[in-house]
This record gives C-alpha cells, structure tokens and sequence, in this order.
C-alpha cells in the first residue's frame, strides 16, 4: 500500500461521513453542472438572436405607422444608399398593397368584425348634400411584393409547394392557407389580381389568422401589376452584427435625411432578452455560489478530519514520514471525496440540466412573454395591414420556448475543472495544516 | 553510539521561559538497553523528543553515530526517524483503519524499502513478537494493550533502527505483560545489537537495564549498575 491507496483508503474510513460529504458534493457539483449547462444554452440563444433578428433594421417612409399615415414611397435610389451603407449585409424591399373585390377574384377568408370594420371605414359626402354618409367596409386581402419572400414567411412555414423567388418578375404568389382555403386554391391553381392571372406556387401557413388570408409575390412583379414601378412601401436592412446597429442607425439617417423613419429591432429585441440575460446572470451567480459551497464544504471536511487525526499525523510523520508524502494523503483523501462526489454530481447535473434550464426560462419569461403575445395580437395585426408578416416580438417569445440545454465537451470539461478547483482549494488549508503539525506533539500528548 | 552533550532546551510561556532541560550530558554505548526515570514534568518527554529529532534543542549537540541530528534540516531529520530511529509509544500510536501488518509495512516504506519486500518483512517481525497469522491482518482495535505494544515494536524494529527510543512502553500494560513486552525489548536489544533508551516510571523495570538516567526539573543524574 502506498500513500495514493492509503488516501484513497482513508476517504471511506468513516463511511456515514464520507457518505454525507460526498452527498453533499455531489448536489453542489450537480447545481454547478447544470447551472454552467442553463447559462450555456441561454447564452447561445442570446446569440443566435442578436446575429439574426436583433441586427434588422427597419425604414419606411415617414409619417407611416401601421397601416395608416403619410410619405411617399422609397426609391430605388433610397435601396442603393441602404445596400452600399457600411456593415449592411443585406437588403429586403417590400411593396404592400390590398386586393379590394374589384381587384381579384378571391374572396377574402377573413370578415372584418367590429375592430376591421372600424379600420376600414370611411367617409364621403352624398351627392354633395354635405351630408357625410360612411360606407359599408368591404373586406379585402393583403398583398405583399417582397425581394425576400423567405423575410415574410420561412420556408418551413409553407405547407405544399416552395417558396418563390423575390427577384423573379413572373405573376406567381404563395398564398395563406386559410385563403387558399376559402377559395379552393392549391398549388398550380391560378387567380386573379389586378387584371393579371396569378399562379399559385406555394401553400403557407404562419400561424397568425390576419396573415393567412394574405398573398405574397415578388417584388417586382407586384409593382408592375399594381403599376407603382419601382415603389418601395419598407426595406428592411440586415447589420453584419448587433454591435453596429446603432452605428448604422446613424449613418442611414445621416445619409436618407427626414424622408425616412428609421428603427432598429435592437432595442426591442434587447429588452426581449433582458430576462434571458439574468437568467444567464444568475445561472452564472449559480456556479461561483455552488462551486464556493462545494469547495467550502470538503475544505471544513478535511479541516475537520485533520484536526481529528492530528495525533496520527504525528506519529506518521515520528516513524518517517515527510510533510510532503502527509500532504499527498490528506490530499489524495479530499481529491477522492471530491471525484466520487463529483461524479454522482455530473449524473445528477446531466439529469437536472434540462429541467432546471426549463425551470429559468419559465420562471423568468412569463412576464414579457404574456406581453409579446399582446403585442402579437395588437401591432401585429395593424402591420399586416400594411403587409408585414414578420415580427419580432412572437419571434422572440418563441425563441424563449425552443431553448435547447445541451451539455456539450466544453461544459463537461469546465465541470471538471471546478471539481478539481474545488478539491484543490478544499484541500489547501489542510495542507498547511498538517505542515504545522509537529511530531513532537505524539509525545507530549502521551 | 549516543553521545549528549550540555543539551538545553528552553520554552517561552505566559509566564515566562521555562527550562525543560539544563546542560544534559550523557553516553549510550551500542547495544546498551538505558533507561530514563523522572518524575512527571522533570523532562524526560522532552529530552525523548528531542533525541528523536521531532523538536529542536536551544543549545547542545545529540551525536548519533558521530552525526549531530538537531543540525539536519527536516527531510534529513525524517529519513533520520524512518531509518535510525524506532519508536515506541505508551499508548502504541497505530494506524488505527490499518492492519498490525499494514502498520509495520508503513514504517518499512518510509525506510525505503521496495514494496514487493515489506509484506515478508512485516510478517517475519510480527512473527518474531508473537503474532500469529491470524492476528496480524487484525486492525488494533481488534488487538490486546499487549498486542497493540508488540506491533509497536515490530514497527520500531521495522527498519533494523541504531536506536529505539521508548516512551513508558510498559506504562499502559499489565505487570505480567508489562514483564513479558520488557523482556522482548530486552532480547531484541542483545539479538539486534539495538540501543535502547526507554522512558519508564517502573523503578524495577529501571533496575533490570543496563544504565539509568536520572532526569530531575530538567538536570540529569547518571547513575551505573
């Protein structure tokens, strides 16, 4: 037997303690696992927000809001200012216009209720009496030309089909499904809009009950059915990243003046993911806390234990053995009640991990998420009026739901590192402990 | 084999700075079996310690085969204690969670020797102290006061020491043991040619030696049979 065996021997010298110890190491291993896994997962989808939506940039003519408003479209020449603007990696134009009953022979799936009705309504004098009549509202159905049909819906919205191409100049669309529906339009059917026959290319659906009773084309192509050539109703600039949205922000408001409003989801989208931000805060609060208890923990452990065996200290050290080879053992003692604690501790992080992460993210979204979804219901509904089926927000409030917790190499090997750290901390101050303990105290205690 | 010369050892206290030892002198031949008598605190613990390098005097020199220990640094002083010295405790000091054959094996590693040698070493010693097979894979507390001592001294032995110091080793055993476990240290120190220096209050255990050193409030009387 050497002082490795010897310490790795001892650790299990008083079973019921070790047990508790090692009980006790395992939970804190466990909470710094799965905390290190909640911070890590949470941080990706900060990430993988702020590289997508947080870094679009939004212009449209000014005085437009909603559906409702004035200014007059943006200009080609507005596309190439945006498009040579620095740190912009990608432009989507998109014409929004409505198909009234005269226009098409779809008839619209939705009816307007008492909120369309008041949206649509409208004033005209009667055969000049002076006398103001309103008219009966007609519901109609949203059509959007956009360079980037995939910016409007994803591709794993649509149904049957596939989506078309935003530079193509053909009279092809994708319509909704609920539309399509009414109407009995698949895919390869054709309708009218405008005078032109359509066909349909792709079926979808997105979830949202406004935007399935929409159409979407080309860019292109609506302009010359609706005869607004190069008419630009928004653009949607993409930044090369987060950091220099507000950067961009300025230089496009330097460069297109006060013809434009210009707004960038960041603030949106960081306020969306203020609560991801403390659960990564506190995820990480999570690990120093769990790895200082767990380290607190096998270091009044070892304390203990040494201060116990001080006389056995000293009759080792009193038949031969050196400072350094004590050390080692006491060592090798809290190195072994810190691997098996940590051990059981990875098993239980890996099990803990997704629950727990769940667990944050529904703790700490609840809130924005109850907002998001108004937000949904409100905004949403007045910017399909004008066409534009995306939107941030449920973007954001699904995101917060679709968090993976995936314990990848570089978490395993970090939790490794703090149980190592957490052995080697526990077990300094024994260390120079026992270093003091001197041997002639055997004897003095005979 | 063992030469003191004017060794003094000095404590500072609260109240003030104790002498535990004053200009001790004194000669142990090779082979010789001495004892120490003393009352309690007159210094003998001390002055064991001190001979075992497990403290450090104030002024003097120790000469164990010509080398003065208290002028070692500290590894030196333990392969020192692993390699010329064996102890042997009033109250036996062994491993308590390792066997009587685990705890003479202990002090065979830190003597050095290669591992695949100290089990047969450790049994033969045991064997040689009266161990039987049985009773040497037992943990101490498994063991007798007697047999507790006996592994004691196996694990003194271990390293073929120059000398053995012991501190009271009878002190804690019956008479009849106590007679049995002197008269194995005794035979030891003839078959081995061992230098005992034993600490004991037993004043006939004292008179059964070959020298005895009086300790008194520190200062030392030598007395010859």
């Amino acid at each position: 037997m050497n002082v490795i065996s010897r310490g790795v021997r001892n650790a299990l010298r008083s079973p019921v303690r070790s047990g508790a110890i090692i009980l006790m190491l395992a939970i804190s291993v466990g909470l710094v696992l799965a905390m290190l896994v909640a911070r890590s997962s949470v941080n990706a989808k900060i990430n993988e927000v702020k590289a997508t939506t947080a870094t679009q940039i939004t212009i449209n003519p000014a005085g437009i809001q909603g559906g409702v408003g004035s200014g007059d479209d943006l200009t080609a020449e507005q596309v190439k200012i945006v498009a040579g603007t620095a740190h912009i990696t990608g432009v989507t134009s998109t014409l929004t216009d409505q198909l009234g009953s005269t226009d098409t022979n779809l008839t619209p799936s939705l009816t307007l209720g008492s909120f369309g009705k008041r949206q649509q309504r409208f004033e005209t004098n009667d055969g000049g009496s002076g006398a103001i009549q309103r008219k009966m509202p007609i519901p109609r159905t949203s059509i959007t030309g956009t360079s980037n049909p995939a910016s409007v819906v994803t591709s794993d919205k649509i149904t049957s089909g596939a989506t078309i191409d935003g530079d193509s100049s053909d009279n092809i669309a994708l319509v909704g499904t609920t539309l399509a529906a009414k109407n009995n339009l698949s895919v390869g059917s054709t309708f009218t809009a405008f005078g032109a026959t359509v066909t349909v290319k792709g079926i979808f659906s997105s979830g949202n009950t406004f935007q399935d009773n929409g159409i979407i084309m080309p860019l292109a192509s609506l302009q010359t059915l609706t005869q607004q050539p190069g008419a630009i109703s928004s653009m949607t600039a993409t930044a090369d990243s987060s950091e220099n949205v507000a950067g961009v922000v300025s230089a496009l408001k330097n460069s297109l003046g006060d013809k434009v409003d210009i707004t960038s989801q960041q603030e949106e989208a960081q306020n969306s993911l203020a609560p991801l931000e403390n659960i990564a805060s506190l995820a990480l609060t999570g690990v120093i806390g769990a790895a200082i208890a767990g380290a607190v923990i096998i270091l009044l452990s070892m304390v203990m234990i040494v201060r116990e065996r001080r006389r056995e200290i000293g009759v080792i050290k009193a038949i031969g053995g050196t400072n350094a080879k004590v050390i080692v053992q006491f060592m090798t003692e809290a190195l072994t009640l810190t691997i098996i604690g940590g051990i059981i501790g990875l098993g239980i992080g890996v099990a803990a991990s997704g629950p727990m992460t769940r667990s944050l993210v529904d703790s700490n979204t609840n809130t924005p998420t109850t907002g998001i979804a108004h937000q949904a219901g409100g905004i949403g509904s007045a910017r399909g009026f004008t066409g534009g089926f995306r939107q941030v927000s449920s973007q954001l409030a699904t995101n917060f739901k679709t968090i993976n917790s995936t314990l990848t190499p570089q978490i395993f090997a970090s939790s490794v590192g703090v149980i190592l750290l957490i052995a080697i901390v526990g077990s300094a101050i024994p260390a120079w402990s026992i270093a003091r303990v001197r041997p002639a105290e055997v004897l003095r205690t005979e | 084999m063992l030469t003191v010369n004017n060794l003094t050892k000095t404590f500072e206290a609260a109240h003030g700075t104790v002498h535990a030892l004053h200009d001790v002198s004194f000669h142990v031949e090779t082979g010789q079996f001495a004892s120490i008598i003393g009352k309690s605190g007159s210094g003998k613990t001390t002055l064991l310690s001190l001979l075992g390098a497990l403290d450090t005097p104030t002024s003097g020199e120790i000469l164990v085969e010509d080398i003065d220990i208290s002028k070692l640094s500290a590894h030196k002083q333990s392969a020192y204690r692993a390699r010329k010295i064996g102890f042997i405790f009033q109250h036996y000091n062994l491993i308590p969670n390792l066997s009587a054959l685990e705890n003479v094996m202990l002090a065979l590693e830190f003597g050095g020797m290669p591992a695949y040698e100290r089990p047969d070493r450790a049994a033969k010693l045991l064997e040689e102290v009266g161990l039987t097979d049985e009773e040497q894979l037992r943990k101490p507390t498994r063991l007798s006061g007697g047999q507790q001592q006996r592994v004691s001294i196996a694990r003194a032995l271990a390293n073929r020491p120059s000398l053995i110091l012991a501190d009271e080793p009878t002190g804690n055993l019956d008479s009849v043991t106590g007679k049995k476990i002197f008269d194995l240290l005794h035979s030891l120190s003839r078959s081995e040619n061992t230098t005992i220096l034993a600490v004991t209050h037993d004043l006939d255990i004292a008179g059964k030696t070959d020298r005895t050193f009086t300790l008194k409030d520190g200062t030392m009387t030598i007395g010859k049979k």
